[in-house]
């Protein structure tokens, strides 16, 4: 019951691995290959990033092909001697049982200078002479150590799985947990985890176990981790000090990021300053503060900080002056960087456009966003043959298609071929 | 078939297919003849033939193989002073084999460039003018540093006038078999002022719908494709709301990477047709012209603006009493 999810959600067969479909494809075709004769490469080396499924593979496919697994990972120890007794047998012998087996030497990259001594050419000979499949594991198949070692593997590789893929996975998670999630929050840790399965599981259930709703509030949090606590303190000082001094200690007293400040006064003024007069005087505290911070972006004189102190602090708080008081007003997170964060995919997806854009058109990428993208987006929805012209010429990807083209996309990628 | 973009499709290839700015073209035809050419600025708005010139005077001078005696850079993507540094001094310093004895550099939207990379070009390009020639293609050559615009001939572009407009416009929609209503035409030129790029992608789209382009079609193509209603803001401000007309602000900057400079050239049109009292009126553009001012020295777009709509509101709720 208290398992952690990584173990109670671990793929139990290749159809629940989380993308990389390809490379599972080449490698049951090289684990089936040996039931012809020894094939031309005796090891696999998968390699990848942390977390996108390499030993999961390995340990789903044992199952569904009935082979037997040998495993050896990084936290055994790996000299000349420990390698021969275990994988020198395993490789010369058929198992005990019969059936075929297969050696996986795990976290390749583990393998260190002293506790590993002869490791890498004790691993090259048992390859050399293996009569069943040898599965090797590592982040970086380039590592210059495992430069000969290469040259005996079958190379596949493991890429991480698309933010939409990894969503659906967390989704079935949440469905089985009985978790009601926002997409948008699934979304959020997924495109946080980059492509890091077992991060997202890891994430996904510190911020939903024990709830049956996640929102998208609940998790943006992830990202900034100042004390909610800290900062409703120091907001309400800001807002409702009488004096300058009062006012002033708010950011003394926190330690709060001050441009994060900026963020959650300017989000938060309009609704504690109800008097237009009061608001208006408000804002323009906070547009001189701002002003203030871009002169210190551009002479790099920070000394001019507590100007922009003076501004968010107590240019706010003395602007209180006809606002009535308020029941109780809860404190919101910044809108403006709750927006940036949700349209960080779409300004990704706007900006590579843009740069196939100006490479036909001799314009800049952020000046195509303006001048062409509007004009493409109308024609790819209206009139595909046209579309698919364009999208051949530019060179688009199928993904910038569907961006642009909406459910109109796979009668354009249609006509393309 | 079309197989492009309109925009790209008809644009001029020789100088003498330029129909426009013909003091300009003359010049450079002359700088072709010649087979010398000085540093240059060529300055105006968007859409009226400054990149087109360039690589138009590229072509006739290098023929065909143009595109390996030439180097586009955008400044607007890379302008730092790196590429300075690294890029345009690579390109530059190396000798040009052929007829031309030099290169050319063609620095687009160049008024992007921060002033120390602007600082550190002035010196590539006293170095190396044996081996490359620079054009530079600006919005606004007054952002160009003066020891940099001393250097180069001044080519001032303007606005396709009517005329010229039309036959451009009427040339595309014959050839791509597209019926261009005299009425779709007038409004094509009332929404995009000439500039050429805009009323050519303007026309695309609306050719891409199947159906003829007349006014109508044309009003609704630009309103989709540049939704930011500043009027509607406003107004929301002045009614006294000031969470969704900041939201409004934030949509368009976010969503459709409107400039704020722009967003501040539609409001301060707007300010003098707007219904409310004449002296106010010159209060608000003294606002709208701070604003414009923060923002040239880099403050932040939608902090700024938004100042500026609670002003707005404290005006509005000033006009009710």
């Amino acid at each position: 019951m208290y398992a952690p999810w990584v173990v109670k959600y671990k793929p139990k067969s290749t159809s629940e691995i989380v993308g990389n479909a390809e490379a599972i494809k080449i490698f049951r075709e090289w684990l089936l290959s040996w039931r012809k004769g020894l094939p031309r490469y005796r090891a696999a080396l998968l390699y990848g990033p942390p977390g996108v499924g390499k030993t999961v593979t390995v340990e789903a496919l044992a199952l569904e092909l009935s082979i037997e697994l040998v495993e050896k990972n990084a936290s055994d120890y790996r000299t000349e001697e420990a390698i021969n007794r275990f994988a020198g047998l395993s490789s010369q012998y058929s198992s005990l049982f019969g059936g075929t087996r297969m050696i996986l030497l795990d976290e390749l990259d583990g393998l260190t200078g002293d506790a590993d001594r002869g490791g890498v050419k004790a691993i090259i000979e048992v390859v050399k002479n293996a009569k069943c499949p040898v599965v090797l594991t590592a982040n970086d198949a380039y590592d210059p150590r495992l430069a000969v070692l290469r040259n005996y593997c079958l190379l596949i590789e493991f890429k991480k799985p698309p933010v939409g893929e990894v969503v659906k996975r967390l989704k079935a998670i949440c469905i089985h947990e009985g978790i009601q999630a926002d997409e948008s929050a699934l979304k959020f840790i997924a495109q946080r985890s980059e492509g890091d399965v077992r991060s997202a599981v890891n994430d996904l259930q510190a911020l939903s176990q024990g709830k049956t709703k996640l929102t998208y509030d609940d998790v943006v949090w992830l990202a900034y981790r100042d004390r909610r606590d800290t900062i409703f303190n120091v907001l309400r000082i800001i807002f409702y000090s009488r004096t300058s001094f009062n006012a002033k200690q708010a950011v003394s007293m926190a330690d709060v990021d001050l441009d994060m400040l900026f963020e959650w006064v300017y989000e938060n003024v309009p609704a504690h300053f109800n008097d237009p007069h009061d608001l208006a005087t408000a804002m323009h505290a906070l547009s001189m503060a701002d002003l203030y911070r871009g002169r210190i972006r551009a002479t790099q004189d920070w000394g001019l900080t507590r100007y922009v102190i003076d501004h968010l602090t107590v240019g706010v708080a003395l602007s209180r002056q006809y606002s009535k008081m308020q029941g109780w007003i809860p404190f919101k997170f910044p809108g403006r960087i709750q927006a940036l964060s949700k349209s960080k995919g779409e300004r990704f997806m706007q900006q590579s456009i843009a740069l196939k854009v100006k490479r036909r058109c001799h314009i800049s990428a952020s000046r195509a966003i303006r001048e062409f993208l509007p004009y493409l987006k109308i024609i790819f929805q209206n009139d595909a043959q046209m579309a698919a012209n364009t999208a051949k010429w530019l060179e688009l990807e199928d993904e910038m298609i569907s961006y642009m083209a909406g459910e109109k996309a796979k009668a354009i990628i249609a006509l393309m071929k | 078939m079309s197989f492009e973009m309109w925009a790209e499709k008809y644009r001029p290839k020789h100088l003498d297919e330029m129909v426009n700015q013909k003091e300009i073209v003359e010049r450079l035809k002359s700088f072709a003849k010649s087979k010398n050419v000085p540093h240059c600025i060529f300055a105006g708005p968007p859409g009226t033939g400054k990149t087109t010139a360039a690589l138009c005077l590229a072509r006739d001078l290098y023929g065909d193989t143009y595109r390996e005696h030439i180097m586009e850079l955008n400044a607007s993507d890379e302008r730092g002073i790196d590429v300075v540094r690294e890029t345009v001094k690579t390109f530059a310093r190396a000798k040009s084999i052929g007829a031309v004895g030099f290169k050319i550099m063609i620095l687009d939207e160049a008024d992007n460039m921060t002033s120390d990379a602007q600082q550190a070009l002035r010196r590539t390009m006293e170095r190396y003018t044996e081996t490359c020639r620079f054009i530079l293609c600006a919005n606004y050559s007054g952002k160009i540093i003066e020891p940099i615009q001393s250097r180069c001939a001044p080519f001032r572009f303007t606005f396709l006038p009517r005329p010229e407009h039309d036959a451009y416009l009427l040339r595309i929609a014959k050839n791509e078999s597209v019926m261009l209503l005299p009425d779709g035409l007038d409004a094509i030129y009332e929404v995009c002022g000439g500039d050429l790029r805009r009323a050519v992608n303007t026309l695309q789209a609306a050719a891409s719908t199947g159906k003829h382009v007349d006014a109508v079609l044309v009003y609704s193509i630009t309103g989709r494709a540049s939704p930011s209603d500043v009027q509607k803001m406003l107004m929301t401000a002045v009614n006294g709301d000031f969470i969704s007309a900041r939201a409004q602000l934030r949509e368009m900057i976010q969503k459709y990477g409107v400039a704020g400079t722009d967003i501040i050239r539609q409001i301060h049109v707007e300010v003098f047709r707007a219904n409310i009292p004449e002296k106010v009126k010159l209060k608000v553009a003294e606002l709208v012209g701070e604003a414009d001012f923060r923002l040239v020295e880099g403050s932040d777009e939608e902090i700024q603006l938004s100042a500026l709509l609670a002003k707005l509101v404290e005006i509005g709720s000033e006009i009710k009493k």
